[in-house]
């Protein structure tokens, strides 16, 4: 069974005008895959990744997550399920300003009520992991884009998700860095194996990934495998 | 997963709250300032009060007055404007007639003369003649000796009891002055006892600190006053209003005096109770009054704190988006927001408590004058711990609408903070 089952998804906006986002999407991922999802935007693909990470409802159809149907969730399942399961890597990084790197890696684990003297461990373990020792007791506006979004990854990471949902992970990123944080990635994916799903409007970092699902007006079309990582407009990288 | 609470949350909503001090501040300082100006203004009014019923002092309560002026209405053949004079008989008339009368107590005064002893002379002295019973209407407060009694006048001894103005000036060396003589209208006199109240306040016939008293007996002839008396105090006993016994008080006197029953200005009464009266209620309003501003100003406080924590949250979206998508339930970030507004309210109140305590005390070691304390400025424990209960509540209430806010930021909404 596959680890995220999208059965004829729909879902429409009802901010004054209707707006149909997602018409009845179907789609399946597979544990261990590096997918990104690509489209122009309006498309509906930032709607679909929400809906991924459960921070948005679906109207009709369904999502199966790990073999749990994800709907009608209450707060505090959809808080658990997200907790545990999805890790979230963003465009702006979603970093909580006040907190230092380490802490802002620690605050998943709070809300698992795992002690502080554990978590503190965990989070230096998975900076470390991550090159940024040195930058543990940093606060945010002291870092630079690449080690900002290097912390929100160590915080995806540290529940040990089935799946890390990235939503244009290197949008606010210069190239250089991109390429770092898609290396990373692509890392993380062959030598941990995790499942991640990318969203973006770059063709240069779908490239990274191996398969690639265009999206468009709200529609699946095609879903390219891409394992030689040789899809057009691959020159952008490297 | 439950709100839990220990070290770690608590942690949590310290970093929250110090970490953004400048908002942390601007939302405390409507509480404190709140809490203050109660405290202050609580401690004030009772302090204020303390200093205006020293006024009131020793001085009977239920006393009243009277004095004779001359009739304004013609009377028995007596034409008006005819000057009369009360006796030393009306006394015990008075107190025959109507058994409801406590005391009744005549004084004579005689103003600007000159109290003298070796080289030093008081020349604004208030010759005072009164009887013993008079301690009952003006009580003294003696620093020195004893006040007079019935075998002074009897005896119609000349003794004196010394204001405290009247003692500095003709005693600068200070100490027990008993058994030392001074000179008043070519008269000596022994002095037994000082009067330490001061002037201002409640007075009857000059400032108790200017009095020479003597018995007045002797004041009536040392001064040719023969029976003529100026003023009759009288306090009525307890269970009876002052007001209902001043009639039949007129009607006495003009049947023994000859003057209209009707004539107001004849017999002049003045009243006590009335005036206590007045003061009373002042205090009442003024009372009212700091309840209401202070009060009015703790709300303002508390809107300001709902009002800042709600800006708070706005600006906080993102981390509350962020706080959610990577597992908050919405309970917990209510349970935060809540407790930071409880932490919040509570320190900012506590430190106005001690701020204002800290001030009163000042504003009491001002007050106080050759070591003994004037009055107490101070908030009454209870007051305090009342007013830290209710921040504790305030504190929940000022936090509850910012919180519903913030329950219902969905994480999507961090994402879209741009």
């Amino acid at each position: 069974m596959a680890l995220i089952e999208l059965k004829d998804l729909n879902k429409t906006y009802n901010n004054g005008q209707p707006l149909h986002v997602l018409k009845g999407i179907n789609l399946s991922i597979e544990r261990g895959e590096f997918v990104s999802i690509m489209g122009a935007s309006g498309s509906g693909k930032s709607t679909l990744l929400n809906i991924l990470g459960i921070l948005d409802n679906y109207d009709t159809g369904t999502y199966t997550l790990d073999g749990k149907l994800i709907k009608d969730l209450t707060e505090r399942q959809s808080a658990d399920y997200r907790n545990r399961m999805i890790g979230f890597i963003f465009q702006s990084f979603n970093l909580i300003g006040f907190k230092t790197a380490v802490e802002n890696v620690e605050l998943p684990l709070y809300y698992q009520g795992v002690p502080r003297r554990k978590r503190h461990e965990l989070a230096m373990e998975y900076l470390e992991k991550l090159g940024l020792t040195p930058w543990a007791k940093h606060f945010p506006n002291e870092m630079s884009g690449g080690q900002k979004q290097r912390v929100a990854i160590a915080r995806a990471l540290i529940t040990h998700p089935q799946i890390i949902l990235a939503d244009e992970p290197t949008g606010a990123l210069d190239s250089k860095t991109s390429v770092e944080v898609m290396q990373l990635l692509k890392k993380l994916n062959q030598e941990e194996g995790i499942t991640i799903i990318v969203v973006t409007h770059e063709s240069g970092v779908a490239n990274e990934t191996n398969k690639i699902i265009h999206i468009k007006d709200g529609i699946i079309g095609q879903i390219e495998e891409n394992s030689d990582h040789a899809s057009w407009g691959a020159s952008i990288i490297k | 997963m439950k709100i839990r609470f220990d070290t770690d949350t608590f942690r949590e909503i310290l970093d929250s709250i110090l970490r953004n001090k400048s908002r942390s501040f601007l939302t405390g300082f409507g509480v404190f300032w709140g809490i203050f100006m109660l405290m202050l203004l609580t401690g004030g009014n009772q302090g204020l009060k303390e200093l205006l019923n020293k006024n009131f002092e020793g001085f009977a309560q239920n006393t009243c007055i009277a004095f004779a002026d001359n009739t304004t209405k013609p009377y028995k053949g007596f034409k008006k404007d005819r000057s009369w004079n009360m006796q030393y008989s009306d006394v015990d008339r008075l107190k025959h007639m109507m058994p409801e009368l406590e005391t009744v107590t005549p004084s004579v005064s005689l103003w600007g003369r000159t109290a003298a002893r070796d080289e030093y002379a008081y020349s604004s002295a208030v010759v005072k003649g009164v009887r013993a019973d008079y301690a009952l209407i003006e009580t003294p407060k003696l620093m020195y000796g004893r006040y007079l009694n019935d075998a002074d006048l009897a005896h119609e001894r000349k003794v004196c009891v010394l204001g405290k103005k009247v003692y500095t000036t003709l005693f600068p060396e200070g100490g027990d002055p008993c058994g030392e003589r001074i000179l008043l209208g070519g008269t000596y006199y022994s002095v037994i006892g000082v009067d330490w109240r001061e002037g201002g306040g409640v007075q009857i016939n000059g400032s108790p600190s200017d009095m020479v008293t003597i018995p007045i007996t002797q004041a009536a002839k040392a001064y040719n006053l023969g029976n003529n008396i100026q003023l009759l105090c009288f306090t009525a006993k307890p269970g009876f209003v002052m007001s209902d016994l001043t009639p039949r008080v007129r009607e006495i006197m003009a049947r023994a005096h000859y003057f209209d029953p009707t004539d107001e200005q004849a017999l002049f009464l003045l009243n006590t109770q009335l005036i206590f009266g007045i003061v009373d209620n002042l205090f009442k309003g003024i009372n009212f009054l700091v309840w209401l501003i202070g009060l009015g100003t703790l709300l303002a406080g508390v809107i300001g704190v709902s009002n800042i924590m709600m800006v708070s949250v706005k600006e906080r979206t993102t981390e509350i988006g962020i706080r959610r998508a990577i597992g908050a339930t919405p309970s917990q970030i209510l349970g935060q927001i809540i407790s930071e507004s409880i932490v919040l309210t509570l320190v900012a109140g506590m430190s106005a408590i001690v701020f204002s305590v800290l001030i009163l005390a000042g504003v009491e070691l001002a007050m106080t004058e050759d070591g003994i304390l004037k009055a107490a400025f101070q908030v009454p424990f209870g007051t305090a711990i009342l007013a830290a209960a209710l921040l504790t509540l305030l504190g929940v209430v000022a936090g509850l609408m910012p919180a519903s806010r913030a329950m219902q930021i969905k994480p999507v909404d961090a994402m879209r903070d741009e």
